[in-house]
């Protein structure tokens, strides 16, 4: 697992607040306080390693609150496991996250 | 709404490659749009939150960038590799040579390293395996090898801190009857705590209890898995149930699982070993010792201990005589990691073994690393006007690593397909003597191994051009033509010379191993066994006493199969042996006294392996009697007690004399006196290479006129004028006409024993001998190759020559000494590396040193002589150049 994609700090913030519900770029970034630039590429290279997988919410949806679609990211089963990793790793970023958001 | 920086996204949304652009500017779009509004939710947002906004939409770049570099690199490597493809696909026999090639030398490593990993690299499969210790031990400075007896179990059991367990074990055989019908079946006696020195449970009910190791515990037995499964259709209800062996009734307590098994998965069963505390004899060594020791202890320290121990001996068993002997004999502990003492010399051979295919592959690769150069030096134009135009170095490495990946993937696959297939069918072929061949397999970590090789060979070659072509002077190779640059050429020759000389140092050294390992196997072939291989069969019978009580129904029944037997048209003689030779091997040794050599108080007593055999056996062996007679009915104890020994023994105790008359009896209290009547020709009973040993011959009845006993379990001989095999069912008919419950077992023929007794060294034999062949046929391409090139390379310059006046034979034999010349470094080298490895070899040879002159001169002629005729070929080309035609050419 360990060797599928580096498990450095910024990644597991990501992988965790995706857990916490946040589900897309901008609110990724607000939610784990990580320079803006590095934010989407972690996205780009987990959902490429079949970590995350991102997908287009439904249109009527993002038309009726009169914005465009917005593309949503979720956890893989692969993501999954990868989070116990996380939990493991980097029992912190949890616990920062939990209360950052509470 | 709109968004700061709305110009930004879509000017960034260029730099995304093409097929992820759509998406890509949707969903910056989509966040920065409701970024936007959300920021705008409650009214005008301050400076400060607008500044952080439009910091992030600038992060875009980033993105941007990020996702053209990834995809730039996915495409590029695909680029690559269809390059690769398509440069292969236009040189198709290039490549159809170079996979075969590697798929030969990766397929042979896979398959060796397959029977490396299984019997050598792999662990035990016991729990904490690297905790487990062979004990045995040896007398006379090593002349004696003994294995565990009780006392000593019982000894260091007690005393021994650093084992936390100590187990013995001991083939036994018995006659079960099930259903009416008896058959023979192997198995093991093993102390109760056999079982938790392997840390092995029962699958189903339990292991023995300490209970039922001491003398009148309960009869109980264990099954094996498999026997459990064929005999008894799995059914978990044999627990408890009562199975007759050799007439006595044992109960079912437990099976073990499918995989246990020690040392391999033989064993039908385990009966517990019943050792005597109050009586446990120390001197008679008769079953396997092993242990586990302490965490923290270390086989060398289990070995100090024991030492210490034996030293210690007189102290705590005085007045026992088992120890004076003991101490005569210098007793010493070989304390033994388990994995050795099962593998033992096998290692030898199969590191030979993977030594040899390696070199196959080291060659391999050298073939393909020069068929790879010709092709460069074909593409150096290429190469440099590529260059000229802007690829990089890198550029021109990832053409020839991913044309070299290409070739060592294809060949790898090809190669786990050879070694799956080769693996198959060797099992068969493979000596059974070889241990846990069962557990052998092609498996992940034998792929990964495959793996990592085929990327080395794919490094060596695919950086070999490259090494070459960087060195080149750039605007040399634009200038001059490849195929006729007789200045850049130059060095590029040197290396390709290089890999020939190489080649052919390899080789040597291949065929020198296999002329070696055939003197050994020819040597093997003509050691005078002491007895005939033809026609004669061999199967053993064993008698019960549950069957035939006392020893006089015994002999009668011996007596009655002899006659039955001998009544059988073709058979032409008959005997009984407790061992015979090369198939159920001697006894340990016994001590003997001899009457004219009474022993002193610090004369070793008289050491002998003793054999009991009946009248017939030497006839029906072809065993030959050198001085004397052979036994005749009436020589038994009851009778005239007479006894042969064997020439290593009588040359030991009566150099230059006459045994004949002299007398022998065993080396305990109240034995009766033996008469020599015969002295017989040394037979090797253990293997053909080890040295004969001191023998001695008994009567099947034997001991005390007033209480004499019978060797019951018996190898019947029977010589025959015709197939030895046929009088299989003939002896199983007649042994079940006399009585059902006796079962016959291990049949076979004594040149089937000549030929698993020479199986290893033939087997060896036939891998260096198809490997050092390979070789030779690779080297031999190799150096063809050079000089054909060497010969175009140089036409314009033999043309010249021709046409000032050179003869043919001038140009042939100036070719000839250029491929003369690297043979010749190449053998000088190869003789040096093979005197280097003589030491590895030395182990697996017979009769012949590792060093012997004729092999290595006889074969350094012979890959001379056989490159001498590899380069005559584009010699003779090089001479029949016609000179107007190769001036003309440029």
């Amino acid at each position: 697992m360990g060797k599928l994609f580096s498990m450095t700090y910024p990644t597991a913030l990501v992988l965790a607040a995706i857990r916490n519900g946040h589900r897309y770029g901008f609110d990724l970034m607000d939610a784990t306080g990580l320079p803006d630039g590095t934010v989407y590429p972690i996205l780009r290279r987990l959902e490429r390693r079949g970590v995350l997988s991102g997908a287009w919410e439904d249109e009527s949806k993002a038309r009726a609150e009169h914005r465009p679609p917005r593309r949503y990211y979720r956890l893989t089963p692969l993501g999954e496991s990868a989070l116990e990793e996380v939990l493991e790793r980097f029992p912190a970023v949890v616990r920062l996250l939990d209360t950052g958001t509470a | 709404m709109r968004y700061p920086g709305e110009g930004l996204v879509r000017v960034a949304a260029r730099l995304v490659p093409l097929p992820r652009r759509r998406d890509w500017r949707r969903e910056w779009e989509a966040e920065a749009t409701w970024g936007w509004q959300r920021l705008h939710a409650e009214g005008p947002p301050g400076l400060g939150a607008q500044l952080r906004f439009r910091l992030r939409i600038l992060s875009c770049v980033i993105d941007a960038l990020w996702e053209r570099k990834e995809t730039m690199r996915m495409t590029g490597l695909m680029n690559d590799l269809r390059f690769a493809l398509r440069s292969l696909g236009r040189n198709r026999a290039f490549a159809v040579v170079a996979v075969l090639t590697l798929a030969l030398g990766i397929g042979a490593n896979t398959a060796v390293f397959t029977l490396v990993d299984g019997v050598l690299l792999r662990p035990l499969p016991y729990p904490d395996s690297d905790r487990l210790v062979a004990l045995r031990h040896q007398g006379r400075d090593g002349q004696d090898q003994l294995p565990i007896s009780q006392g000593l179990y019982q000894f260091y059991r007690e005393q021994a801190s650093s084992l936390e367990e100590v187990a013995m074990y001991a083939g036994v055989s018995v006659n079960l009857v099930l259903d009416g019908e008896a058959q023979r079946l192997q198995g093991q006696a093993v102390t109760p705590s056999f079982f938790s020195v392997l840390g092995a449970e029962a699958t189903l009910g339990r292991t023995f209890a300490e209970s039922e190791g001491v003398p009148g515990g309960e009869e109980v037995v264990l099954l094996s898995y498999g026997f459990w499964r064929d005999s008894f259709g799995g059914d978990p209800s044999v627990l408890g149930r009562s199975l007759d062996l050799n007439g006595r009734l044992a109960q079912v307590v437990g099976v073990m699982p499918p995989e246990f098994g020690f040392p391999d998965q033989r064993a039908h069963f385990w009966l517990p070993l019943q050792v005597d505390p109050a009586n446990a004899q120390l001197a008679s060594f008769g079953a396997g010792g092993m242990g586990r020791f302490a965490p923290g202890s270390s086989v060398a320290g289990v070995q100090a201990e024991l030492e210490g121990l034996l030293g210690r001996l007189p102290e705590f068993f005085p007045e026992n005589g088992a120890v004076d002997f003991l101490e005569d004999v210098g007793l010493a502990p070989i304390v033994l990691p388990m994995k050795e003492q099962i593998v033992g010399n096998v290692r030898t051979t199969l590191w030979v073994l993977l030594g040899t295919v390696g070199l196959v592959l080291l060659i391999a690769c050298a073939n393909v690393a020069n068929l790879l150069l010709v092709r460069a030096e074909g593409r150096q134009r290429e190469l440099a006007l590529r260059e000229a135009l802007g690829a990089g170095r890198s550029q021109i490495l990832r053409w020839f690593m991913s044309e070299s990946l290409v070739l060592t993937t294809l060949g790898g696959a090809l190669g786990v397909g050879v070694a799956a297939f080769a693996v198959r069918s060797a099992l068969g072929y493979v000596p059974t003597d070889i241990p846990r061949m069962a557990e052998v397999g092609v498996d992940v970590r034998v792929l990964s191994f495959t793996m990592v090789i085929a990327l080395g060979c794919a490094l060596f070659f695919g950086l070999f051009p490259l090494l070459r072509h960087g060195r080149e002077d750039l605007a040399a190779e634009l200038r001059d033509g490849a195929a006729h640059g007789a200045t850049g050429g130059k060095s590029r020759l040197r290396l390709r010379n290089g890999l020939v000389v190489a080649q052919m140092a390899l080789a040597l050294v291949l065929l020198i191993g296999s002329g070696l390992m055939f003197r050994s196997f020819d040597a093997l072939r003509s050691v005078d066994p002491g007895f005939d291989q033809e026609g004669i069969m061999i199967a053993r019978v064993t008698v019960p006493g549950t069957e035939i009580d006392g020893w006089e129904g015994t002999d009668a029944f011996f007596r009655q199969l002899g006659e039955r037997l001998r009544a059988v048209p073709g058979v032409e003689a008959v005997g009984y042996a407790q061992g015979t030779p090369l198939v159920s091997g001697a006894s340990a040794y016994f001590s003997i006294e001899s009457e004219d050599h009474p022993r002193g108080p610090d004369d070793l007593p008289v050491f002998a392996r003793n054999n009991a055999v009946s009248p017939g056996f030497a006839e029906a062996l072809g065993l030959r009697i050198l001085e004397g007679r052979p036994f005749q009915d009436g020589d038994d104890a009851l009778g005239a007690r007479a006894i042969m020994v064997n020439r290593t023994f009588a040359e030991m105790w009566w150099p230059g004399e006459s045994p004949i008359g002299r007398r022998l009896r065993l080396g305990y209290e109240g034995e009766d006196w033996y008469n020599i009547v015969a002295v017989v020709e040394d037979a090797h009973y253990e293997s053909l290479e080890s040295a004969p040993v001191e023998m001695v011959y008994w009567p099947m009845v034997q001991g005390p006129a007033e209480s004499p006993s019978i060797a019951r379990a018996v190898d019947v001989v029977v010589r025959t004028g015709g197939d030895p095999a046929q009088l299989v069912p003939v002896l199983r008919r007649e042994v079940q006409a006399l009585n059902p419950r006796i079962p016959v077992s291990n049949p076979t023929t004594m040149a089937q024993a000549f030929r698993q007794a020479t199986a290893r060294t033939s087997f060896t034999m036939a891998l260096l001998g198809v490997a050092s062949g390979t070789a030779l046929l690779l080297g031999l391409v190799g150096i063809y190759g050079v000089i054909s090139y060497v010969v175009s390379q140089r036409t314009r310059e033999i043309g010249v020559r021709i046409a000032l006046g050179a003869s043919g034979s001038a140009v042939r034999g100036m070719v000839v000494r250029q491929g003369l010349t690297l043979a010749s470094l190449g053998v000088a080298i190869g003789v040096a590396a093979a005197l280097g490895l003589s030491s590895f070899m030395a182990s697996l040879l017979y009769g012949v040193s590792a060093t012997d002159p004729v092999t290595y001169v006889v074969l350094a002629l012979a890959l001379v002589g056989t490159a001498t005729l590899a380069s005559w070929v584009p010699a003779h080309r090089a001479a029949r150049v016609d000179p107007s035609r190769a001036l003309r050419a440029d």
